[in-house]
C-alpha cells in the first residue's frame, strides 16, 4: 500500500516538470511553458502560460486532445511533441 | 456542380461604399447571419472553415441599401492566413459598420477577437450567438456587463432559430452613417488574450446546465472507444442509405417514369413532326438526346446525388466530421496528409470542385496538392458512384465493395507518392471540435436545396453536350472510325467489347459518362465490368475539374493531373484485365 502510493507520488512529481504536450499524462490540468510560433495554436490560445487540460493521446501517431477554456482541440502529434507544459 | 461559395475576387468590392461587415471565428454562425440578414443563400456546416472567401449581398436598414459582406471566419487578424489577410484587407477598406458574431461557449477566444477589431475605429454591433447551446453547458453570460466591458451594444441571438434578429437591426439601425461620427475604442492595455479572459471570467455566470445526450454522444464519439466503432457504423448506414435509397428510388420512382412516361411522350412527339433520318435519331435515336439524357441523368444519377447530399449535409451540419478527423488523423498522418483533410476528401465524393476549392483551408500548398490530386485519382464523385452502382448492380455486390477497396488504395498511394516528391512540408492537424448538434430543419432544408438547385445547373448543360457528342458520332459513323484507331487498347489491352471507346471519349467531359455507356452494352462480363469501372474511376478528371484546377492552381497543375490520371487508368485497368485474364 505505502509502496504504491509512493509510485503515484513520484508519478505527480514527474509532471510538474517540464515535459512535452504529447507524452504528458492524459486527464490533468497543466500550464504551456513554451509553444511553436504558428498562427492557429496562437489564435486558439495556446500561448505560453496558457492553462490547458489534456484528456486524451490518440495511439498510432494520433492526436493530443485538450480542452482549453471552455473549448475542446484536438493537435497533431508533431506540435503536441513541441508544446512543452508543466503540471 | 461549380461552388457552395461564391468566389469572386473583385478589386471594386474594397472600393464599396456602405459596407457592413459580418466577422467572427469560424463556425460560430456568420453564414446563417448572412443568409437571415440578405435572404440569400449560403451553405453553412458545423465545422470550421466553411467560408473561405467573402461573400456579398444586399441587406436593408431603415429603409436604405447596404452591402453585407460574409468575411471569412478568422481566430485572429494577425493576417497568418489566407482568410486572415482578406479580413484585414475589408478591416481596412473603410466599413460603415462590423456586425461581429461571438460563440457564447467559447468566449474568451471570441472576445479577444472582438476586442482585436477594435483598433480599426469602426462601429462594432456584437451578436452573442449560441446562447441556448452555452446554456446547456452550464454557462450565462451577463450580456449588460459584456456591453459595458467592450464598449459597444451586444445583443444575445439563436441565429438558426432567427432568434435576437430584431434587436440586431435595431442596434444596427443606430449606428451614424455619417464617417466624422467614428467611435474610438481605447487601446486595449497589455495583452489581449490576458484582457479577453478577464472580461469572459466577469461575464460568466455559470448555472446548473444539464448535457443534453447529443452533448454525451459528441464526447463518447471522440474517444477511441466507443469512437471508432460508432464512427464506422455512421459511414456503413451513410452508405446503405444512399446506395439501397438510391436503388429503391430509381426502381420506384424514375425508372418508371422515364421509361414509361417522359421518353415515350418524347418520342411520339418528335416523330409526328419530324422525319425520319440523322436529325429524328440525334434527338430520340438509341443515343437520342431525350432518351439518353433522361435515362442516364434522371434515372441514373439524380437519385444518388440526391441521396448523398441528404446524408453528407446532415453529416456536416451535425458536427460528425471534425470527430471523424481526429479519430482518423494518425492514418491520415502516416500517408503524409493530416485528419483534417479528411473532410475535404469526403467532400469529393460528392463532386471533385468544391473539394478542390475547398482544399484552401489547407495551412501549405504542398497540401493542397495531395488532397486534390488523391480527389482527382481515386474519389468518384457521386454521379460517377450512381454510374458504378447501376453497371455492378446486373453483377455482384463484391464488385463494388472491390472498387471501394480499389479507390481506397489509389488514394494512399497518391498521396503516399506526393507526400514524399512534393517538397515542402504538410502542418500537423490543429482541430476544433464543434458541438455535436441536431441539424437545423430550415438551414439544412436550404442547403440541400442549394446543392441540388446547383447540380441541376451546373451538370446539365456538360451532361447534354456530353450526350449530344454521344449522339453525333454514333449517327455519323465517326464512332466506328475511332474505334477501329483504339481497338488494340480497348479491346485487345483492356479486353473490352469496342463499343467502349464511346466511354472514353465521353469520359474527358464527365466522369459519370465514362461508365454510363457501358450500361448499354449487352452481354458484358463481370470482369469487363469491373475493368471499365476501374478505367472510369482513375480516369480524366471532368472538364469542370480541369477548369477549376486550373483556376486554383494552374495550367501545368491541370495539364499533369490530366496525363497521369489518364495514363494510370489504362495502365492500372489493363493489368487487371491482363492478369484475371491468366487465372480465367
Amino acid at each position: 500500500m505505502l509502496a504504491r502510493r509512493k509510485i503515484i507520488n513520484r508519478k505527480q512529481s514527474s509532471n510538474s516538470k517540464n515535459c512535452c504536450l504529447y507524452y504528458a499524462k492524459d486527464g490533468q490540468q497543466y500550464i504551456v511553458t513554451q509553444a511553436p510560433q504558428v498562427g492557429i495554436l496562437k489564435s486558439l490560445g495556446i500561448v505560453e502560460n496558457a492553462v490547458i487540460q489534456k484528456q486524451l493521446t490518440y495511439r498510432m501517431g494520433g492526436p493530443v486532445l485538450l480542452r482549453i477554456d471552455s473549448c475542446e482541440i484536438a493537435i497533431g502529434k508533431d506540435f503536441a511533441e513541441k508544446i512543452m507544459v508543466r503540471g | 456542380m461549380a461552388s457552395c461559395h461564391e468566389i469572386l475576387e473583385d478589386a471594386a468590392i474594397f472600393e464599396k461604399e456602405n459596407k457592413i461587415l459580418l466577422m467572427g471565428n469560424p463556425n460560430v454562425g456568420k453564414s446563417v447571419f448572412f443568409s437571415q440578414l440578405t435572404g440569400l443563400q449560403v451553405v453553412s456546416s458545423n465545422y470550421a472553415g466553411t467560408t473561405v472567401t467573402y461573400t456579398e449581398g444586399t441587406m436593408e436598414l431603415g429603409g436604405k441599401q447596404y452591402t453585407l459582406i460574409d468575411v471569412p471566419g478568422t481566430y485572429s487578424l494577425e493576417a497568418v492566413s489566407e482568410a486572415e489577410a482578406v479580413a484585414v484587407r475589408f478591416m481596412e477598406s473603410n466599413p460603415l459598420a462590423v456586425l461581429c458574431v461571438l460563440d457564447s461557449t467559447n468566449l474568451e477566444r471570441n472576445i479577444k477577437l472582438g476586442l482585436e477589431l477594435q483598433r480599426f475605429n469602426v462601429p462594432i454591433v456584437y451578436a452573442l450567438n449560441l446562447v441556448d447551446v452555452a446554456q446547456r453547458h452550464g454557462v450565462q453570460i451577463d450580456v449588460a456587463k459584456l456591453s459595458r466591458a467592450l464598449g459597444a451594444p451586444v445583443v444575445p441571438t439563436v441565429a438558426v432559430k432567427g432568434e435576437g434578429f430584431q434587436n440586431l437591426l435595431a442596434e444596427l439601425e443606430k449606428i451614424p452613417s455619417e464617417p466624422g461620427l467614428r467611435p474610438k475604442f481605447p487601446p486595449v492595455q497589455g495583452d489581449l488574450w490576458t484582457r479577453a479572459k478577464e472580461i469572459a471570467s466577469q461575464v460568466r455566470v455559470n448555472v446548473s446546465g444539464e448535457l443534453s445526450f447529443l452533448d454525451r454522444l459528441g464526447e463518447a464519439m471522440l474517444k477511441p472507444w466507443p469512437g471508432i466503432p460508432i464512427a464506422l457504423l455512421v459511414i456503413l448506414a451513410s452508405l446503405g442509405a444512399i446506395v439501397g435509397g438510391g436503388k429503391a428510388l430509381r426502381a420506384v420512382l424514375l425508372l418508371p417514369l422515364v421509361n414509361n412516361v417522359l421518353v415515350p411522350f418524347f418520342k411520339a412527339l418528335f416523330a409526328s413532326f419530324i422525319p425520319e433520318g440523322i436529325f429524328l435519331n440525334v434527338l430520340v435515336g438509341e443515343y437520342g438526346v431525350f432518351v439518353i439524357g433522361f435515362e442516364w441523368i434522371i434515372a441514373l444519377i439524380l437519385p444518388y446525388v440526391f441521396l448523398f447530399y441528404v446524408v453528407f449535409s446532415f453529416l456536416e451540419d451535425s458536427g460528425f466530421l471534425p470527430r471523424l478527423s481526429v479519430l482518423f488523423d494518425g492514418i491520415m498522418r502516416k500517408l503524409g496528409v493530416q485528419g483534417g483533410s479528411m473532410i475535404t476528401i469526403m467532400m469529393g465524393y460528392g463532386c471533385a470542385v468544391p473539394a478542390i476549392i475547398g482544399s484552401r483551408t489547407a495551412t501549405t500548398k504542398k497540401e493542397r496538392l495531395i488532397i486534390s490530386a488523391a480527389v482527382c485519382f481515386g474519389v468518384p464523385c457521386i454521379s460517377q458512384t450512381g454510374a458504378l452502382i447501376s453497371l455492378f448492380a446486373n453483377f455482384s455486390p463484391l464488385l463494388l465493395v472491390l472498387m471501394l477497396l480499389l479507390s481506397l488504395a489509389v488514394m494512399a498511394t497518391v498521396a503516399l507518392v506526393l507526400s514524399r516528391v512534393i517538397k515542402g512540408d504538410v502542418d500537423p492537424m490543429v482541430i476544433e471540435i464543434p458541438n455535436l448538434l441536431m441539424p437545423n430543419g430550415k438551414a439544412y432544408g436550404k442547403k440541400l436545396m442549394l446543392r441540388m438547385r446547383g447540380f441541376l445547373v451546373d451538370a446539365e448543360g456538360p451532361m447534354l453536350l456530353s450526350i449530344l457528342i454521344a449522339a453525333g458520332l454514333k449517327e455519323t459513323g465517326l464512332l466506328d472510325m475511332v474505334a477501329v484507331h483504339l481497338e488494340p487498347i480497348v479491346s485487345g489491352w483492356l479486353g473490352l467489347p469496342k463499343d467502349a471507346v464511346i466511354a472514353l471519349i465521353l469520359g474527358i467531359v464527365r466522369r459519370e459518362m465514362a461508365v454510363a455507356p457501358l450500361l448499354a452494352i449487352q452481354g458484358l462480363t463481370a470482369l469487363q465490368a469491373f475493368v471499365g469501372g476501374t478505367v472510369a474511376l482513375l480516369y480524366l478528371p471532368c472538364l469542370s475539374v480541369f477548369g477549376i484546377l486550373a483556376k486554383e492552381f494552374n495550367a501545368k497543375v491541370a495539364v499533369a493531373i490530366g496525363v497521369s490520371t489518364a495514363i494510370s487508368a489504362l495502365l492500372v485497368a489493363g493489368i487487371i484485365n491482363q492478369v484475371a485474364q491468366l487465372f480465367i
